[in-house]
């Protein structure tokens, strides 16, 4: 008889019973069938492991936020990226030793005269503290899900700065803003405009995220002179 | 800086920022070419959608690899940010995301376990690496990286196979058990398993090729 059909070989890795003596008596004689049958009970054994646990939201926003920030294709091809060096809160504690280790590497590029690798404003000669991504958020419509850009809070020494990069907030009047909105749903502040209309840095007050001011807000603001927040916001994110 | 009060006219908030991860409802799949051709052209929107259904594959393997949380986070980071820039050196296929997501994976986090070592070594805490440590620990891992391959085809299934499969091959139950809890003819309940391990290798097999 010809070979056997895929389905008897994968019911023969299963259960041997199942498939009919004749097909059974083909594949114990036949090299390639056998082979087939061993290739689907290995693959079988294999079936079982998991489960699968999704890494923590801000990790997406951090991949995204790098990859906005645009670090040329040319440059960052043949290095490790530096990604891992303005990580989560974690990196406040202490850098762990691997981290440290491609902050010596990074150290040894820029000797080398290859430069700082990580897309961000350029480095006065003085010592500059890159400051350390320490929440971010993905932004979202309100009506949907439809993804806003993202915003990245980055501590330094001495300040916080909350980074925004929005897109796709329409083309309506207005300027946008950026609020701060606590976790409590009762207070806001405003942060300032986002004056090219989708991205804007803000320093803010060391403590106000840790207070509770967590979410990112943007609002269309009409050009009425009123100080409050117009109730119309293009975008949302919480910074985690 | 003003603080004001809450506008009145908030339409939504407190639903998931982020959206949960995309799932496919077509076996053969050709969205997974289609987002890696888009991936290779440099859109952005194909990254994030390579992130929500591959992340929790390449953040699961890289905290089994590196029994470390932090660490994990960190290489799964590295790993969707090394592949953005490295995106050209991807060839769409049906298996090549994957594939070169585990490919990028494995790099990083040989790349902390170098780290880790050197580490050891300069705070003179002396460590031994036998050769067949590291051998067995490297093909106890290829498992692994498998197993959760495994694991996300079966995800991706539609339904009733995904839920098949896992009673049959998560839970142990039998085709008897399967087909009382889900109603199911028991001669349907062994084809959806039969296809379904079928489908399981030949996805395995393109794991394999592509990673080569
Ligand atoms: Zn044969």
């Amino acid at each position: 008889m010809s070979h056997a059909e895929l389905d008897d070989l994968a019911g023969l890795a299963l259960d041997r019973d199942d498939v009919s003596p004749d097909v059974q008596r083909h594949v114990d004689g036949c090299l390639q069938c056998t082979e087939a049958v061993d290739a689907f009970a290995a693959a079988r054994a294999l079936a079982g492991g998991g489960p699968l646990v999704a890494p923590p939201q801000h990790v997406r926003a951090q991949v995204m936020t790098h990859v906005r920030r645009g670090t040329p294709d040319a440059r960052s091809a043949a290095i490790p990226l530096p990604v891992a060096l303005e990580s989560h809160p974690r990196a406040r504690r202490g850098i762990s030793p691997w981290l440290a280790g491609i902050a010596a590497a990074l150290a040894l590029l820029a000797g080398l005269g290859l430069g700082r690798l990580t897309g961000e404003p350029a480095p006065t000669p003085e010592a500059v503290d890159p400051g350390t991504v320490v929440a971010a958020a993905d932004l979202t419509a309100l009506d949907s899900d439809a993804a806003r850009g993202v915003a990245s809070a980055v501590e330094t020494a001495d300040a916080v700065t909350l980074r925004v990069s929005a897109e796709e907030l329409g083309d309506g009047d207005g300027v946008h803003e950026v609020w701060l909105i606590n976790v409590d749903g009762k207070r806001m502040v405003a942060i300032g405009l986002l004056a090219s209309g989708d991205e804007g840095q803000f320093e803010v007050p060391l403590g106000l995220i840790d207070k509770g001011y967590r979410i990112v807000d943007i609002s269309v603001e009409p050009d009425d002179g009123d100080p409050t927040h117009s109730g119309v916001s293009l975008a949302r994110g919480e910074l985690a | 800086m003003t603080v004001v009060a809450f506008p009145t006219r908030t339409p939504r908030y407190g639903g998931p920022v982020v959206t949960e991860a995309v799932t496919f409802d077509d076996e053969h799949d050709t969205s997974v070419e289609d987002v890696a051709a888009r991936l290779v052209a440099g859109d952005e929107t194909a990254l994030e959608e390579v992130y929500d259904r591959w992340s929790a594959l390449v953040h699961t393997y890289a905290h089994r690899a590196l029994g470390d949380a932090h660490d994990a986070e960190d290489a799964t980071q590295q790993v969707f940010v090394a592949a953005w820039h490295s995106r050209h050196t991807l060839t769409p296929s049906p298996s090549a995301l994957p594939a070169w997501l585990i490919g990028i994976a494995r790099h990083k986090i040989s790349d902390v376990r170098a780290a880790r070592a050197r580490d050891a070594r300069r705070a003179e805490a002396a460590i031994t690496v036998d050769g067949v440590g590291i051998t067995s620990e490297q093909s106890a891992e290829h498992d692994v990286a498998e197993q959760l391959v495994i694991r996300q085809v079966v995800q991706d299934l539609p339904d009733p196979r995904k839920t098949i499969l896992f009673l049959a091959f998560w839970e142990g139950q039998s085709h008897a058990e399967i087909s009382e809890s889900t109603g199911l003819p028991l001669g349907t309940v062994k084809s959806h398993v039969r296809r379904g391990l079928i489908h399981i290798q030949q996805q395995l097999e393109g794991v394999r090729r592509e990673s080569r």
